[in-house]
């Protein structure tokens, strides 16, 4: 890259980020946080008496806010070898997950709203951040999910028309067809799990 | 109230998103457009695949339209995200003897061994007879004047460009304008039922309407009633008629309404990135036409463009709150006269356009305009359905003529194509 935009970003401790993935409670290694999502088989006995019907609802786990922070906080910046989480680019409170149709009862549909903050106002790669996120959360959650990335308010000189690039559903997919902006993607996220 | 029955699905479908299905102007068969770069053919008589149009784009074909009044032949014209608009011809057997299973042709065809060379003739029935090269990004819409003889193609590079079908058989086509006053991607563009009059929609929010004036293509209005990306447009039926079932005296009221609104001609729908659907009419003015006459009389020479060309166009009417996410289609029924919209969201909505009697009126609503006689109309929204295509969006919606089995002649249908792939035929129930 022949000239970065923000040489100098600030840069979170990774062992603050918020996860549930190695949770501080537990500082026994590397891997005891994995094991504490596994179920104990007394757990299977206690919830033995639920119905089967109620079994098949939770085919598809629950996605939650830290989920969706898991999923994009390890994309790497386009200009540094470090992650979104780290340059809290996206944090944990500035996601959330609604009902599309709230007054559908019933509807399946759920909006991911995810903001992104930029590490300099003026950062043209902005779009490619956002785009990054957007494609990300594509691949990894079902269908049913509508992604609304957007820059946080007030921390981007042309947000507006970032946002207005980022919510149209044509550009992003032409974007998915041209492969030099993909090689991009695909190098940002070389760092997700 | 109205309902929206599934009637049948278009199959075997596509895997991957698919964006637009276009009804032949006058066969029972549809070609909808595809993410994995082609487009199928489908039969409306049967609802299965009749052939598959590969090996023209690099990238997703986005959008398809048919080429009216051609005669023995089917005339198609693609646009790709590739930059490039394709022509394709196919002479017109099918459609009609793959139908439904009403072998017209075989009385016409004495071949021996029939099948094998059908097989062979499958393979090149769609011929590729050129490609319009000119855009510079993503091609989003194309669209065939009333006439045929112009095919308006538009982009993400802002501009729309006007091409002339010479139809000298060796497939040429002459550019004839390029208009670049868009100040966003052109989303889409179509074509009045009846006059040389072109409609786009675009990114930066507006509607423009386009007419030719002594051999230059210009603009003629804007509309900037949108908050949001104008994502498609449709035409009113040179004919339509709301629908005066709740009006005790529906005799004259069809030639009254025409001579109302004869002035102004087809009114002009949208649909917006805003969630919201809007009627446009061209503001009926008399004067204008007495302008035109006397600036043709004067000899104005052709640099200065009279100003009796500009159009004012006012919103008719901001249909019924129905979508909660991008709309992204919406289809006027030339048949019926019923609209049709579909979006983000995955929901299918209709509405009416009816009469207002003044006993129905709303008393607390002023009536400000009830001492000129004229005929008042409102939009009903008569059905919606929710998830028509499970979770996944509704790219575009489309009205054709019923022609399955068992189905009445005037029936008619709507076609809606979503991200997953699927074509879901509908019926509609009065």
């Amino acid at each position: 890259m022949a000239e970065m935009q923000n040489e100098n970003p600030t840069i979170l401790n990774a062992a603050d980020l918020p996860t549930r993935l190695r949770p501080t409670a537990t500082p026994k290694g590397e891997y005891a946080g994995i094991f504490t999502s596994v179920p104990l088989p007394a757990d299977f006995l206690e919830s033995a008496p639920t119905s089967d019907s109620e079994d098949d609802n939770l085919l598809e786990e629950p996605i939650d806010e830290q989920e969706i922070y898991d999923l994009i906080s390890s994309i790497s910046d386009p200009e540094h070898p470090i992650s979104l989480g780290e340059l809290a680019v996206v944090s944990l409170p500035d996601i959330s997950i609604k009902p599309t149709l709230p007054d559908v009862p019933g509807s399946p549909l759920q909006t991911v709203t995810v903001l992104i903050t930029p590490t300099i106002t003026h950062c043209s790669l902005a779009t490619v951040i956002g785009l990054g996120v957007r494609v990300r959360l594509e691949q990894s959650l079902p269908s049913r999910f509508r992604m609304n990335v957007r820059i946080k308010e007030g921390t981007h000189s042309t947000g507006d028309e970032v946002n207005k690039q980022l919510a149209d559903k044509e550009r992003v997919a032409a974007a998915l067809e041209n492969g030099a902006l993909m090689g991009v993607i695909a190098k940002m996220m070389e760092t997700c799990h | 109230m109205a309902q929206i029955n599934h009637l049948s699905d278009l199959t075997p479908q596509s895997l991957e998103r698919t964006w637009l299905t276009a009804p032949h102007p006058t066969l029972p068969i549809v070609a909808t457009c595809s993410s994995d770069k082609t487009v199928r053919v489908y039969s409306l008589t049967n609802f299965t695949l009749l052939s598959t149009i590969t090996g023209g784009h690099k990238r997703s074909v986005r959008t398809a339209a048919w080429k009216p009044h051609t005669t023995g032949e089917s005339v198609l014209a693609t646009g790709s995200f590739d930059a490039t608009v394709g022509i394709w011809r196919r002479w017109d057997s099918y459609g009609r003897e793959d139908g439904s299973g009403l072998k017209a042709a075989d009385t016409g065809n004495s071949d021996g061994e029939k099948s094998d060379e059908n097989d062979e003739e499958d393979e090149e029935e769609w011929r590729f007879a050129v490609l319009l090269d000119g855009h510079d990004s993503e091609v989003k819409s194309v669209s065939w004047s009333p006439s045929g003889m112009l095919l308006a193609t538009c982009s993400r590079d802002k501009s729309i460009w006007i091409w002339e079908d010479l139809d000298d058989g060796d497939n040429n086509f002459e550019t004839v304008a390029v208009m670049q006053e868009h100040g966003g991607d052109v989303k889409c563009v179509a074509w009045h039922p009846v006059e040389e009059c072109l409609a786009s929609g675009s990114y930066d929010d507006t509607i423009r309407l386009w007419r030719e004036d002594l051999d230059d293509w210009g603009q003629v209005a804007c509309i900037k009633g949108h908050s949001g990306t104008v994502w498609f447009l449709d035409w009113e039926g040179s004919e339509n008629v709301p629908s005066s079932s709740s009006v005790s005296s529906s005799g004259d009221v069809a030639s009254q309404w025409r001579s109302q609104t004869a002035l102004s001609g087809p009114r002009l729908l949208s649909c917006s990135d805003d969630r919201s659907v809007r009627v446009w009419h061209r503001q009926p003015k008399e004067s204008l036409m007495a302008s035109q006459s006397s600036s043709a009389a004067t000899g104005i020479p052709s640099i200065i463009r009279p100003t009796g060309t500009d159009e004012t166009w006012e919103e008719d009417a901001v249909l019924p709150h129905a979508h909660e996410l991008a709309v992204y289609a919406v289809a006027w029924s030339k048949r019926s006269g019923l609209v049709a919209s579909t979006g983000a969201d995955g929901r299918i909505a209709l509405y009416e356009e009816r009469f207002v009697t003044s006993e129905n009126k709303d008393p607390d609503v002023m009536d400000t305009g009830s001492g000129d006689g004229l005929l008042k109309t409102e939009w009903v929204l008569i059905a919606i359905h929710d998830g028509a295509h499970g979770i996944y969006e509704i790219n575009h919606c489309a009205w054709a003529k019923r022609a399955d089995r068992g189905s009445e002649s005037g029936e008619e249908l709507l076609i809606t194509t979503a991200d997953d792939g699927s074509v879901k035929v509908w019926t509609v129930q009065r």
